[in-house]
């Protein structure tokens, strides 16, 4: 019997006793002394070391085999140097030995080849590719979002950072620190910006009417559960709603956590309407990209360069020039907008006439009422009743624009839909143009997705409720939040700027018609009364926006233009801007900005983090309901952990710091406990996910605390640690063991025996695919459709799959696309899990399904075929040589004799019942993709490919022994 | 860690003695209930998208008489709307354009919509009073299913087949069927997942077509005959292995792969409905014939819960009318109405009905104005959380009785609310779970379907 039983054995044993004690006892156990939980003291500046002895000189040896001592068992013999290899093979590559490895091992199994071969496995390739696959787990990395629309997203290139992270042997400080900061650090690059998509892997929603808050405060709690679980191997997610019942972490210590990942600019809805990139966003520009855009730059400068020098020289280049423009007697006409709007009949089908250059005439809603205007006659809105003008105002982010209107608010509006250009608000993450209402002061905003890609100005002041004010917002065409303005009543409004980070289109989503009065899902502008729309395609000077507010105004200005003073200065502006000089240095500046804004809006953008200027206030809310804050939080750790270094900025970069500090209770005892599972199917806590006082106590904590010592003195070096756990005589003992021995010890707590253990998915198909020469070894890209039954989108939400036939179909499975909804079946009946949430440990279960699936999918099939037709090719005519050679590649061993007589037997069958009936050869080898080679017996084909397909449905291919 | 609950019911099927070969780790005994079931199956009509209980079983005078006016402030009291319709101008109270009518001895109202159903209400418990708490459909429907808003929660059938094991083994014990070509909200996998627990006890679905399970049809030129030959072969090299090391695995591995076998006979027999006689078809309606329909699916149920199947759960999508309500629930119903019905029918005719629990419902019900403008005889309705009717039938549940009462506005329950968790706790209870004592340790912490919540509904129990 183990000694001492584990708190999930107690609690189970109390449970079945049906007492009410458990808690409490649990407790005890975890800490006999009274003292403080083991997993919660800090890490030992050193971990003393049981001394060698002549079985036991590797340090994981002393450890384990002075235990088996005082316990009186024996470890179990070493592992055969085939099943040795293999193990290596398949726990640091995910893929079998090849028969080249294997024989040259077998050649010279000594200890010195086999860490020859292990130094060489992890310098390949697919060892980062393995390792990335575990990640993907703990990142809930997908490439859709998730809920229920579940909609295409592009994060594959943060896929791609991690296996270049493993590629270069990161060390696994710095692995945590770039993706939890990587944007904060001092030197930060694009590389250490990727990483830290890892906090928006999370699911995000879509859906209609959803409460933005709500969902973007289940990312922040997402990212705080995935932080506790994959660095701190914690339930922080229990501590949510009320403090922690079992570990010492309070609801408050959970909030001030929430503190450290809600400081970005982010919406809780992704955009329904649009493909916009949920900000903040990092832009991953090809070299080629990068050229272009710094060209286009360049150019950008030097247009604005010019205009601004043109404008400085403009009193002594053209003072002549406008002191004959002054002689003129009466004022010059003023070029008219492109729209004009008064309102005064509506057509019998709504229509609204254009009195402007354009001609396109508007359109309302039936709910439009006329009403006493400004000027003759205007139109009272409902709320929900929109007037809409296409063909007057599809502007670009590029484009100068003024759009003016008479404006009467029936109440001081929260928030209201003045005018917009846009499909709608959070479904379309606000993309367009609009001018709001908020607190009933007009607020104007440009819009590629709310909040982190626009421009946005707020009047200081609200408009006069019931009564008529002359509202008009003038564009520069810069992108710059100083190039937006408000004008009420033809004076220039002081605004608040709210936002100014515009980078990307704000077209696009559907709507191109400039709209009054109403939006989609938004809240119209209820009661108000709209008279007088003007729309220009050109930034009004001041005196024309007076104009407009105030007709005569122009003429006035006019008679007094000897007056000298501030009517010269804005009769300049008005003469500066109509000179076709300026025009056209207008108009090359705008081509300027558009063909940048060609370059940037092609430029692939991914989810990042990125700090706001100021951060939020958290709060703890109540039982976790987003609309219950309670008291304010500052960002701050655990107060049962270490506190954070004083004197830091306390940020995530500090929590990262935090986080790797050296004696840190529990980062390298998770991260240790982590590597040791992919060796032997199981954590030294067997419970990775949760290291708390619920958590299984290791058999082994004095070996768990020495390697994590280790692990951070070596410099968190993963391979490291690899090497170590592999060379040592514990890991490569054989797992055969006695019916004795299993029910002593069934889960190989004491380490008397080598690891078993059931392969996950992804090494369960690669290998498949691997030992027939299958496998297209690619590394990284846009992830592929392999096999997938039909019509599993579809019956879900109408979404179709595709499959990418030939190579696509046969990469290795990290690169599958992974539809969170609809999750690769080939993966989830090999229980891989769904990856809505961070899962650090995998069930282990054996059903009929997963028969099926080795048995019948063309997946499967061509993996067969592919094994069938190696085995054809490099085993000779000889029955015994192709069947000798299929069993090797499967299972890293020769058959013996008994087994080769049941393999030769089956061939023989076989062989017989496909001549009887040759169309069942034909149809199993057109059942896949692979050709069927023109050069082998379709029969002996068929043949091998019905044996290579029962031998990968075996156990023995799909267990680690 | 799993600190079984089956330990807990004294269940021995998770012990797999060497011996073992052969048997399969899901026959096990049935595990033995926390007391006598009323119920051995369930089949829940999952109506996907939050069916109008205003237009089905819940007739208000009021919104005929105050048709057009706003819902008073006094009635709403400040509740959370969704971002759909928050944001209008006004919520005007919406009048149902169907007609009511009481039927049967009991006289429950059910709308012209629901004429098949109107005939069996004696044999239903309608609940008027059920309520939940998400306003958004994935939150929603997640509760429904798992208990709880968030993903990563087990669904209801996963905890019934790991609570009470299969009855049949050569079927999966939990079934899932989809209504083919319905468009809507979608549906996703998670719905029928296993959570935290095992992933065995996750919904298996069942697919109209060719390959009703996943993989179950041999690739071309592999028949049953090479099939059984090249299982004897890989049973024969395992036996061999396993007579070298006796790991339990590779005997669990075997019995998978001859349940597997046996699977590829049993599924396509239970999903082949053509050897129904025709007065399947007239009971169902000609629907029946086509797969993937509600009504063949509801007919597939039958033939699970027949075989011993556990829980089947249909969806059917496309319940949620913004707009245009009239028209679209028209069309569900008529997708629906007759083979629900049909299936209690039939399930009380074969005697199946006492053993056999059924429920209809969705994920929330419709509020009482009209999302968007009132315009004559089209309207549209909200996602309402706070009452929507579910009707329960056959399994030890009280018949011909109508349950809870909302206010006159179709707002808010005023008589008997039953939450979803009392609504789940009395589906266990009926099947003979004591919702709080079947749990399952996951991050140090016992968690149940109903989460903390719940109460078995002692009136809604024969």
């Amino acid at each position: 019997m183990i000694p001492v039983p584990s708190p999930a054995a107690l609690l189970a044993a109390l449970v079945v006793a049906g007492t009410g004690a458990a808690t409490a006892q649990v407790r005890a156990a975890s800490a006999p002394d009274g003292g403080e939980h083991w997993s919660f003291q800090r890490l030992p500046a050193a971990v003393p070391l049981p001394a060698a002895t002549a079985d036991a000189t590797h340090p994981i040896d002393r450890f384990v085999r002075a235990r088996l001592r005082e316990l009186g068992i024996a470890s179990a013999p070493p592992a055969d140097p085939a099943t040795l290899l293999r193990r290596a093979h398949l726990t640091l590559t995910g893929l079998p030995p090849d028969l080249a490895d294997l024989d040259a091992f077998l050649r010279e199994p000594s200890p010195a080849a086999f860490e020859r071969a292990v130094d060489a496995l992890l310098a390949s390739p697919r060892h980062a590719e393995h390792m990335a696959s575990y990640w993907l787990d703990a990142a809930r990395y997908a490439d859709t979002y998730g809920y229920q629309s579940d909609v295409h997203r592009e994060v594959w290139p943060w896929r791609d950072w991690v296996i270049r992270a493993f590629a270069d042997n990161l060390p696994y400080d710095r692995f945590v620190t770039w993706q939890l900061a990587g944007d904060l650090l001092p030197d930060a690059t694009t590389e250490t910006r990727l990483a830290t998509c890892f906090n928006r892997l999370h699911r995000q929603t879509n859906e209609g009417g959803s409460v933005e808050e709500e969902f973007r405060v289940d990312y922040v709690a997402d990212r705080v559960n995935t932080f506790g679980t994959a660095f701190l191997g914690l339930t922080v997610e229990c501590a949510r709603c009320h403090d922690h019942k079992f570990d010492p972490l309070s609801q408050r210590d959970y909030y001030r956590l929430f503190a450290f990942f809600d400081d970005i600019d982010e919406s809780g809805l992704y955009s329904h309407f649009t493909d916009a990139v949920p900000t903040p966003v990092l832009d991953l520009p090809t070299p080629e990209q990068q050229q272009a855009l710094a060209a286009a730059t360049t150019r950008v400068a030097a247009a604005e360069a010019a205009l601004a020098a043109w404008d400085a020289q403009v009193g002594a280049a053209t003072a002549a020039a406008f002191e004959g423009w002054l002689e003129q007697e009466v004022p010059p006409v003023l070029e008219p907008p492109v729209g004009s709007f008064s309102f005064e009949e509506l057509g019998p089908k709504g229509e609204l006439a254009n009195g402007g250059s354009s001609q396109a005439a508007g359109r309302a809603d039936a709910g439009a009422a006329r009403a006493p205007g400004r000027v003759g006659n205007a139109l009272e809105l409902d709320g929900e009743t929109a007037l809409t003008f296409p063909g007057v105002a599809d502007f670009t982010r590029d484009d100068p624009f003024t759009i003016a209107l008479w404006l009467r608010p029936a109440e001081r509006h929260e928030r209201a839909v003045v005018w917009h250009r846009s499909r709608a608000w959070t479904d379309a993450g606000s993309r367009g143009y609009e001018l709001l209402l908020e607190e009933g002061r007009p607020s104007a905003a440009l819009i590629h997705f709310w909040p982190g890609d626009a421009i946005r100005v707020r009047a200081a002041e609200p408009l006069p409720v019931g009564s008529w004010s002359h509202v008009a917002v003038s564009y520069d065409g810069s992108g710059r939040a100083a190039g937006l303005r408000i004008w009420v009543d033809g004076q220039r409004a002081p605004v608040e700027i709210v936002r100014d980070h515009l980078v990307r289109t704000i077209q696009g989503g559907g709507a191109n018609a400039l709209t009054i009065g109403a939006r989609f899902r938004d809240r119209g502008l209820r009661g108000g009364t709209v008279d007088e729309l003007q729309v220009f395609d050109r930034e009004l000077a001041e005196p024309e926006v007076a104009e407009l507010a105030a007709p005569g105004s122009w003429a006035a200005l006019w008679r007094r233009r000897h007056a000298g003073g501030d009517a010269r200065r804005q009769l300049a502006l008005v003469f500066t801007a109509s000179r076709p000089e300026r025009t056209r240095l207008v108009a090359e500046l705008n081509a300027a900005r558009r063909a940048r804004s060609g370059v940037v809006d092609a430029i692939r953008a991914i989810m990042t983090m990125a700090e706001l200027p100021e951060p939020r206030t958290a709060h703890v809310l109540l039982r976790g309901r987003y609309d219950a804050p309670g008291e304010p939080v500052e960002p701050g750790t655990p107060a049962a952990l270490p506190p954070l270094p004083v004197g830091e900025r306390v940020d995530r970069l500090a929590l990262a710091r935090w986080l790797t500090a050296p004696d840190h209770p529990l980062t390298a005892r998770v991260a240790v406990n982590r590597i040791w599972a992919m060796h032997f199917g199981r954590g030294l806590v067997a419970t990775p996910e949760d290291f708390g006082c619920q958590g299984a106590r290791p058999e082994y904590p004095d070996l768990l605390d020495w390697l994590a010592r280790w692990f951070v003195d070596s410099g968190w070096d993963q391979r490291a640690l690899h090497r170590l756990i592999l060379t040592s005589a514990t890991w490569q003992q054989s797992s055969a063991c006695d019916a004795a021995a299993r029910s002593r010890d069934p889960a190989n707590e004491l380490l008397a025996r080598g690891p078993r253990f059931r392969l996950r998915a992804e090494v369960i198909r690669d290998s498949a695919l691997f030992v027939g020469g299958a496998l297209v070894e690619q590394i990284g890209g846009p992830p592929v459709r392999p096999w997938q039954p039909d019509g599993l989108w579809r019956e879900k939400s109408g979404a179709t799959y595709v499959r990418t036939p030939g190579e696509a179909s046969r990469r290795r499975s990290l690169y599958t696309y992974w539809k969170r909804t609809s999750a690769p079946p080939g993966m989830t009946l090999l229980d891989a899990n769904e990856r809505d949430v961070c899962v650090v440990r995998r069930e282990s279960t054996t059903t009929p399904l997963q028969t099926l699936l080795l048995w019948n999918d063309p997946q499967y099939v061509d993996a067969a075929q592919a094994l069938a037709t190696r085995a054809l090719r490099e085993g000779g005519p000889d029955t015994t040589a192709r069947v000798t050679l299929m069993f090797r590649l499967v299972t890293s061993h020769h058959p013996d004799t008994a087994e080769l007589a049941m393999l030769t037997a089956a061939w023989d069958t076989e062989r017989s019942a496909f001549a009887a009936t040759p169309t069942g050869a034909t149809a199993l080898l057109a059942a896949g993709d692979l050709p069927i080679p023109a050069d082998l017996d379709p029969l002996d084909l068929a043949t091998a490919t019905a044996l290579a397909s029962t031998l990968l449905s075996l156990s023995a291919p799909q267990t680690l022994r | 860690m799993e600190p079984s609950r089956r330990d807990f019911l004294g269940s021995t099927a998770t012990s797999l003695a060497a011996g073992a070969l052969g048997t399969p780790r899901l026959v096990g005994e049935p595990a033995p209930e926390h007391h006598r079931p009323r119920a051995r199956a369930l089949i829940w009509l999952f109506m996907s998208g939050g069916p109008s209980q205003l237009e089905t079983f819940d007739p208000k005078p009021t919104l005929d008489a105050r048709h057009g006016e706003d819902l008073p402030d006094s009635v709403r009291r400040g509740q959370r709307l969704t971002a759909m319709s928050a944001n209008q101008a006004h919520l005007p109270l919406a009048r149902s354009v169907f007609r009511f009518a009481q039927h049967g001895r009991c006289g429950a109202w059910v709308s012209e919509l629901l004429p098949w159903t109107a005939r069996i209400v004696d044999d239903l418990c309608i609940v008027r009073s059920v309520h939940t708490q998400a306003i958004n459909h994935d939150p929603a429907i997640t509760f429904v299913q798992t208990g709880a808003e968030l993903a990563g929660r087990p669904s209801i059938g996963a905890w019934l087949d790991y609570g009470l094991g299969t009855r049949n083994p050569d079927l999966p014990s939990y079934c899932v069927l989809v209504t083919q070509g319905k468009g809507g909200q979608p549906i996703y996998s998670r719905l029928w997942g296993s959570g935290f627990l095992p992933s065995r006890h996750q919904g298996v679905q069942l697919r109209g077509g060719a390959d009703p399970v996943l993989y179950l049809d041999d690739p071309p030129g592999v028949d049953r005959d090479r099939r059984r030959r090249l299982l004897d072969t890989a049973r024969a090299l395992q036996q061999h292995e396993f007579g070298l090391d006796a790991d339990p695995a590779i005997a669990e591995r075997i019995a998978q792969q001859e349940l597997a076998y046996r699977m590829q006979r049993s599924v396509p027999e239970v999903a082949d409905l053509a050897s129904e006689p025709e007065s399947t078809f007239s009971l169902y309606g000609d629907d029946a014939r086509r797969p993937g329909t509600f009504a063949a699916n509801c007919l597939l149920a039958r033939r699970l819960v027949e075989r011993g199947v556990r829980c089947v759960q249909l969806f059917h999508r496309g319940w949620d009318q913004h707009g245009d309500l009239p028209a679209g629930i028209r069309t569900q119903c008529q997708e629906t109405d007759r083979a629900s019905a049909a299936l209690v029918l039939d399930l009380k005719r074969r005697g199946l009905l006492d053993d056999t629990l059924v429920v209809w419902g969705g994920e929330f019900g419709r509020t009482a104005y009209c999302q968007g403008r009132l315009t004559g005889t089209a309207y549209g309705r909200d996602h309402h959380p706070r009452c929507f009717t579910v009707w329960l039938a056959g399994g030890g549940v009280r018949t011909g009785h109508v349950h809870g009462e909302t206010c006159e506005f179709g707002y808010d329950v005023v008589r008997d609310p039953v939450h979803v968790h009392d609504l789940q706790a009395t589906v266990l209870h009926l099947l003979g779970i004591d919702h709080e004592r079947l749990t399952f340790l996951f991050q140090g912490r016992r968690f149940r379907l109903t989460d903390v919540h719940g109460e078995v509904v002692r009136p809604l129990l024969a």
